[in-house]
């Protein structure tokens, strides 16, 4: 917060809380705010192409303040923000993630802030320490090439995908998070138990998964590709997008499904504090919640359904494993080591 | 080229401007005091700065290499310990080996094979080998990388043809391992090893090659025991520093290597710096270090071997041009290998970007898939926040030439004409050699995270890092370039009077000019595009284009990647034609002069 000189900032924060008393006003004051900062730096895990993109768009046509993105995945994401932070020189405003917020929160760099949409998003939607909330749902599974594998005939379930006919012709992330590799073992571990599961994953390791060093996106696009027939931890709802354009792709509904969210918060020294702010309650207000629904990603607002329902597990009538951004921080490090061991 | 009657007169005006300018005779003999002390004044200005440049990241690095994170920050070994006692560091130590001298002898092979069939033999269509050469100086190469991978990948046209010949479902290429990484890293060398083998060709003396025709030896007998022979420890040179690239590449480990489940340093000390949070900055540094130590070594090897190298080189420089070999019928077939070259290294991968750009994501190649396609990935590309973004890269590239060029002139002069000083000059420019891209940005970027200059996340901090990288080549041309220039033109500016930095403005600046600009486009070309001393040190606001087409790549805009990084290539091609004529251009004249 920049305060003119004369005025402890102090004075001025007290100020601005006591104005947060009538909403609409604290709006107003936060949208000048904002526009006088002109920008916001937004670090996030989001395909550029298919979500930031039109988020931004709408974003800067309304405000007019230019929205900056860089991508990575939560942990590269994590890595970065540490270093800067730690050295006093933060980029980032806004970031997102599946879990990203969790190891900056134990540092000390995210700012204990909800907007106010957040008000009517369920429990388990935001953080009851207030650190972030949801901007929409994951549910990761395998997709399929469907001009290569005859519909039939993919692998339906954990077993089916140890059959020698998928020997070197599946592939998927090698992601740290939950959308790769390390993901998928998880989920694994978790449903089956850590003994069964990693005699589970020895006998996969034999099919000689490709790692790929990019995001699932990418792996799905090799699969579309035709480079390899199955892509293991791969976002449902791209299939969905990928499809509508005329590939040869489709999701399958492997039991248990993981299921995550992807989590937003604002940097506590973000160099654009209002901007941040103004973009996170954009972000999660309808309107914003509206642009993630039509680009085909599943909105964390309960009152904005998705395009296509059944990618949901209540509608699509699915069983999930679901993990909270510290689930999965807290057993990133264990899964990323099997998979070390096994498949890297 | 400056005439001599021209060179004469500007060595007389510049000692007249000199002399004119003190009236007074006590400022005059100042004057003149001051003069000599010039160029020590100039020797103590550049090693304070090479040394500010170029120290600080060793520092850095092998201070966190010994910090124990685990421990508070103790000193101690702990790093190197875990590093050392763990078997994989043994294999992917072994994989950055083998990779590295396959990769060698591939792109040496290629390069060898192509330069002997331009330089020395009748052979139609030469044009093609250095149309090849030239576009692939311009192209980044993870484009190259993705462009060979569409190529050859499993749903790539080569293996589906495979398929549709055989009937089987089976692939013909597996590029997703060990010989697949060397294939393709040796075709990003080739190019080059055409060039620079094509060079010592041109140098090597013909009269040894005749003398064996004369005596009856036929042309194969001629190749092994003359003209292989002669240009050997050039080759070797040469090969140990494609050898010494490869150990330190970073593109084709990473989209070849990893699918493949084939680690290497490279790839290993990127995962230790990026795949968990907090990153592991000890291990990924105590790797580092490791590797820099062995880099060092294939350094002083490669310094033995090129030294070598020149004392056979200097033996020639005859003036008539050798008469090349006729290879009756068989000239057809050695076309044929530079057809094959030219679509291999430069129509084939360019074919595929263009193929992929117009689609919404990848086909393969097929009637079918001609109803996809579509400009929008052009639509997209063709953005403000693109046109940006090639502003970055032009900025930092010109940047990055113009002040390694400037530099390493002045380093080149004082170390060519040993002034005092010359010789720690000299060394601090040719240091960062050692320094792989990769590592030189985690040293850099540490250094800015705890100095308190505000130049972390800006594309300052990349300028600073990419000067770094670049002096030990721009002191290659400048030098190089020196020491055509005989001292006795300076010492007669001396001699009428004009001071030492005078002299070097008007007398060597103007003579160097052709070799310096060729150092400057050679550094624009390479800090245009690359990518592993950049991934580290750009910020949302930094962007370089080769960091950009990384991200498209990661980020599952391949498409995308293929449409921006056609037009950037086109682009820096045109400017790689004009590297290449200036290049000949002074090559020339620099024979002329001798």
């Amino acid at each position: 917060m920049r305060c003119p000189r004369w005025v402890p900032c102090s004075v001025v924060a007290v100020g601005l809380s006591l104005a947060a008393v009538s909403a609409r006003a604290a709006d107003a004051a936060l949208i000048d705010a904002a526009k006088k900062e002109g920008e916001v730096v937004w670090y996030t895990t989001q395909i550029i192409a298919q979500l930031v993109r039109p988020v931004s768009a709408a974003f800067e046509k309304k405000y007019g303040i230019k929205v900056r993105s860089t991508r990575a995945n939560s942990t590269e994401l994590s890595v970065k923000i540490i270093n800067e932070s730690r050295a006093g020189k933060p980029q980032s405003d806004v970031f997102d993630g599946t879990s990203t917020v969790v190891p900056l929160k134990k540092e000390g760099f995210v700012l204990q802030w909800l907007p106010d949409p957040a008000k009517a998003y369920p429990a388990q939607y935001k953080d009851p320490e207030g650190y972030w909330v949801a901007n929409n749902l994951f549910f990761l599974t395998p997709g399929f090439n469907t001009a290569l594998v005859p519909k039939g005939t993919e692998p339906r379930s954990y077993q089916a995908l140890l059959d020698p006919k998928w020997r070197g012709k599946i592939a998927w992330s090698t992601s740290p998070t939950s959308s790769g590799g390390p993901g998928f073992i998880g989920t694994v571990l978790t449903e089956m138990g850590n003994e069964s599961g990693v005699l589970y994953l020895r006998e996969l390791s034999k099919q000689r998964i490709a790692n790929i060093g990019s995001a699932a996106r990418e792996v799905l696009d090799q699969v579309i590709a035709g480079e390899y027939l199955l892509a293991l931890q791969i976002f449902n709802h791209h299939t969905v997008i990928s499809a509508k354009k005329g590939a040869p792709v489709e999701w399958i509904t492997m039991e248990p499904v993981t299921g995550t969210l992807s989590v937003i918060s604002v940097h506590k020294n973000a160099p654009h504090p209002n901007a941040a702010k103004l973009l996170v309650d954009f972000i999660t207000s309808s309107e914003g919640q509206n642009i993630f629904r039509d680009a085909e990603y599943l909105p964390a607002d309960p009152a904005v359904p998705a395009l296509t329902p059944s990618l949901k597990p209540d509608e699509g009538r699915f069983r999930t494993h679901f993990f909270t951004p510290e689930q999965t921080e807290d057993n990133i490090v264990a899964w990323k080591k099997v998979y070390d061991d096994l498949f890297r | 080229m400056t005439s001599s009657a021209e060179l004469a007169h500007e060595i007389r005006s510049a000692g007249r401007e000199q002399a004119a300018s003190p009236r007074d005779p006590t400022i005059a003999t100042l004057w003149s005091r001051l003069a000599a002390y010039q160029t020590l004044l100039l020797a103590a200005v550049l090693i304070v700065v090479l040394a500010a440049l170029v120290l600080p990241p060793f520092v850095f690095l092998l201070k966190a290499s010994v910090v124990d994170a685990q421990r508070g920050g103790e000193w101690s070994l702990a790093n190197f310990e875990a590093v050392l006692g763990s078997r994989r560091f043994l294999i992917t130590s072994a994989n950055s080996l083998v990779f590295a001298a396959g990769s060698a002898v591939v792109a040496l092979g290629i390069g060898w094979i192509t330069a002997w069939i331009v330089e020395r033999t009748n052979t139609p269509l030469k044009p093609l080998a250095y149309l090849t050469a030239i576009i692939s100086l311009g192209t980044p190469y993870i484009l190259y990388v993705t462009a060979w991978l569409l190529l050859f990948g499993k749903a790539g046209p080569i293996n589906q043809l495979y398929r549709t010949l055989t009937g089987t479902s089976d692939v013909l290429i597996n590029v997703y391992s060990m010989p697949g990484m060397i294939m393709v890293e040796g075709f990003l060398w080739s190019p080059l090893a055409f060039l620079l083998v094509g060079a010592t060709l041109r140098n090597a003396n013909p009269e040894l090659e005749e003398a064996a025709r004369v005596s009856g030896a036929s042309t194969w007998m001629t190749i092994r025991r003359v003209t292989l022979r002669l240009s050997l420890p050039s080759i070797l040179a040469l090969a140990m520093l494609v050898f010494i690239r490869a150990i330190e590449a970073f593109e084709v480990p990473a989209l070849v290597g990893l699918p493949g489940r084939i680690s290497v340093l490279t790839t290993d000390i990127y995962g230790n710096m990026v795949a968990q949070a907090p990153p592991d900055i000890g291990g990924a540094s105590a790797l580092s270090v490791l590797m820099l130590a062995l880099v060092l070594v294939l350094l002083a090897i490669y310094g033995r071997l090129s030294r070598h190298a020149e004392r056979f080189a200097t033996i020639t420089g005859k003036g008539f041009r050798p008469r090349p070999f006729d290879l009756g019928r068989l000239r057809y077939a050695a076309a044929g290998i530079l057809v094959l070259n030219f679509l291999l290294l430069l129509v084939l991968p360019i074919a595929m970007l263009a193929w992929v750009s117009l689609l919404p994501f990848y086909q393969p190649v097929s009637p079918a898939a001609l109803a996809l396609v579509t400009l929008d990935n052009y639509r997209t590309v063709f953005s403000p926040d693109h046109v940006g973004l090639i502003a970055n890269t032009l900025l930092v590239a010109v940047a990055t030439a113009t002040l390694a060029v400037a530099l390493t002139f002045l380093a080149a002069w004082l170390a060519v004409r040993r002034a005092p000083g010359g010789w720690l000059v000299e060394r601090l420019a040719t240091i960062p050699l050692v320094f792989p891209g990769l590592i030189l940005g985690i040293a850099v970027m540490q250094l800015f995270l705890h100095l308190p200059i505000p130049l972390y996340g800006t594309l300052g901090i990349l300028i600073w890092a990419f000067v770094i990288n670049y002096l030990p080549y721009g002191m290659r041309y400048s030098a190089a370039g020196m020491l055509q220039i005989h001292r006795e033109l300076e010492e007669s500016a001396e001699m009428c009077g004009a001071s030492p930095l005078m002299r070097l403005r008007r007398i060597v600046a103007p003579l160097l000019a052709p070799a310096l600009l060729a150092g400057w486009l050679f550094i624009f070309l390479m800090a245009a595009r690359v990518l592993s001393l950049a991934i580290l040190l750009s910020g949302p606001r930094s962007q370089t284009m080769a960091v950009t087409l990384f991200d498209l790549w990661t980020n599952g805009q391949g498409t995308e990647l293929a449409a921006l990084g056609l037009i950037w290539s086109m682009l820096m091609a045109m400017i790689a034609a004009v590297f290449y004529m200036l290049a000949r251009r002074s090559a020339a004249s620099a024979l002329a002069r001798t």
